[in-house]
């Protein structure tokens, strides 16, 4: 496979990149002889990648299976055939990362598509790149936090997560006064009149860091940050192995232990591919600032649904901008400052 | 034999210079607010918050450095002008019969003190229009913040610069903030206890 045109990243593990010769002096072909092959060594002979034979060997199956099941059947409609059609495209599909402009937009196409035929209802979906001079980051004043979950609520509508779960990017933390961030100690599923009298809150989501550790484990890339600093995730790419729940030291990832449930009438139609498109079983998922909300110029869910203004969101790259006064004019802190990995989210105090 | 040391110390620190500060483009910086520092830019973009903000009228707050735009309160108030029932004033309103409904009657303050505040503390004795400065100048009702702010300035402070209320419709520019009166009751500003909107049962028995 050229390298270029690769449509995913190799680990290359214990193996240097071969020279171009080798003893026998020839640039091409293979050492044994000269013969060119024929017959039989055409079709068998052929050096290949394990990725690529798998791939071919896959591809062949499904071929086979699906031509013989789509010739076969006289009931078979046209649209399961191009359902058909367009699971195979998505099957065989790169990672988004290396994707051409072209290649997002089909692949866009292709999972509109197949909502609209599952379901005969019409979604949005971007694949908007970040925009020059923005770097998001969030403030959370713990002063103001009152515990009454508003944000948890918008979050879970806006980002399409399961229900059955109760799966939640946000957890708002119950924490004693006088006992400093005690996590351990610290109650994240109260359900009491709040405030509670001698007890303040604290919200933690992704951090989206600067020097994400998340990032650098997935054997896949199929996690990376995005220019304006959000941390991402290509659902279609994720192979589940959960590396990156286990790297982040702030319990920020979320594992799909079975397929999302959201009942279609409560779907949020207005999505990202990097953001809160509809997920399967065996992937990860996280917090992406609302990736769909926050490269249109709005304000993630969580902010707007705050009541009592505990939340900012901001470009940090922007001296005017309200992010950036808080963190020049107010005291603040993130949390496990030490491990180095610079989250692009602060706390602060009143 | 000094100039032969000179040199190779100086080759040795060449050579430190050039290996330790060849960062690639991804670890240029150190920390991220030096990333922030280096690539600081006022934000010209093309992305606006102006379309999430359009039905809302606005007006100008101007306060030393700080320029940003709140929403206009006198036609959200149900029956303002106030003077097209007041048309007395206070003086003569306080000698209303017996038996006769006083005006704002479901009004109850809680707002510090009785020794501290009374309703003419914020709202004129002869000018029902317009509030009223603790020195008894007039303040308009779309700048309610200017009232707020006579005891209330750590607030102030943080408001204007972006650390209190809250920006509406998106972070990109322009600014629209609420002011005071959009999130606090001035009649009593406190937020009030309440329950949590969700709890999660199947958390809870999971972690039985």
């Amino acid at each position: 496979m050229d390298e270029t045109n690769k449509k995913w990243y190799s680990l290359n593990l214990n193996r240097s990149k071969k020279s171009e010769s080798c003893g026998c002096e020839k640039s091409a072909g293979s050492c044994d002889s000269d013969k060119p092959k024929d017959g039989y060594d055409q079709i068998m002979d052929v050096s290949m990648s394990r990725r690529a034979a798998f791939t071919k060997i896959t591809a062949g199956l499904l071929i086979g299976a699906g031509a013989v099941s789509s010739s076969c059947s006289v009931v078979g409609s046209d649209e399961s055939k191009e359902k058909s059609a367009m699971e195979w495209e998505e099957y065989f599909k790169g990672n988004y990362k290396l994707m051409t402009d072209e290649e997002k937009d089909k692949t866009i196409n292709r999972l509109v598509r197949s909502y609209e035929l599952n379901t005969g209802k019409k979604i949005n979906m971007s694949s908007k790149d970040a925009e020059e001079n923005v770097l998001f980051g969030y403030a959370f004043n713990i002063s103001k936090c009152q515990g009454y979950m508003d944000c948890v609520n918008a979050c879970v509508e806006e980002n399409n997560q399961d229900r059955t779960t109760q799966m939640q990017y946000i957890r708002i933390h119950e924490m004693e006064d006088g006992k400093g961030f005690n996590f351990e100690e610290a109650d994240d599923n109260y359900y009491h009149e709040v405030p509670a009298k001698g007890h303040f809150y604290m919200g933690t989501q992704c951090f989206h860091c600067d020097n994400p550790p998340c990032v650098e484990v997935c054997p896949v890339k199929a996690t990376w940050k995005e220019k304006d600093g959000i941390v991402v995730i290509d659902y279609d790419w994720c192979i589940g192995c959960r590396y990156c729940m286990a790297a982040c030291p702030y319990d920020g990832r979320r594992f799909n232990w079975k397929t999302p449930e959201v009942p279609e009438e409560e779907v949020n139609k207005n999505q990202h591919y990097l953001g809160n498109r509809l997920r399967k079983k065996g992937v990860m998922e996280k917090c992406t600032f609302c990736i769909q909300r926050s490269r249109e110029g709005k304000n993630p869910a969580c902010v707007e649904a705050c009541p009592t203004g505990s939340r900012t969101f901001g470009n940090l790259l922007d001296p005017k901008s309200n992010i950036r006064w808080i963190l020049e004019n107010k005291k603040v802190f993130r949390l496990k400052e030490d491990l180095g990995t610079e989250p692009k989210f602060w706390y602060y105090m009143d | 034999m000094t100039t032969k040391v000179k040199v190779i110390s100086l080759i040795i620190v060449v050579c430190l210079f050039a290996v330790s500060c060849k960062h690639s483009d991804e670890h240029k910086y150190h920390t991220v607010t030096d990333k922030i520092e280096a690539n600081s830019i006022v934000y010209k973009g093309e992305t606006s918050s102006d379309i999430y903000n359009e039905t809302i009228k606005k007006v100008e707050v101007k306060d030393g450095e700080f320029e940003f735009l709140i929403p206009e309160r006198k036609s959200q108030i149900a029956s303002y002008n106030c003077t097209e029932c007041h048309s007395q004033p206070l003086e003569k309103l306080k000698e209303h019969k017996v038996g006769e409904k006083a005006a704002h009657w479901n009004i109850k303050l809680n707002h510090a003190g009785p020794e501290t505040m009374n309703c003419t503390t914020c709202h004129g004795k002869n000018d029902f229009d317009n509030l009223q400065s603790l020195t008894n100048s007039e303040i308009d009702f779309n700048y309610s913040y200017k009232l707020c702010s006579q005891c209330h300035q750590d607030q102030f402070k943080d408001w204007k610069g972006g650390a209190h209320g809250k920006q509406l419709g998106g972070w990109a520019p322009p600014r629209v903030s609420n002011t005071c009166v959009n999130c606090h009751n001035p009649h009593s500003p406190q937020f009030e206890k309440r329950w949590p909107v969700r709890f999660n049962t199947t958390v809870e028995k999971e972690r039985e």
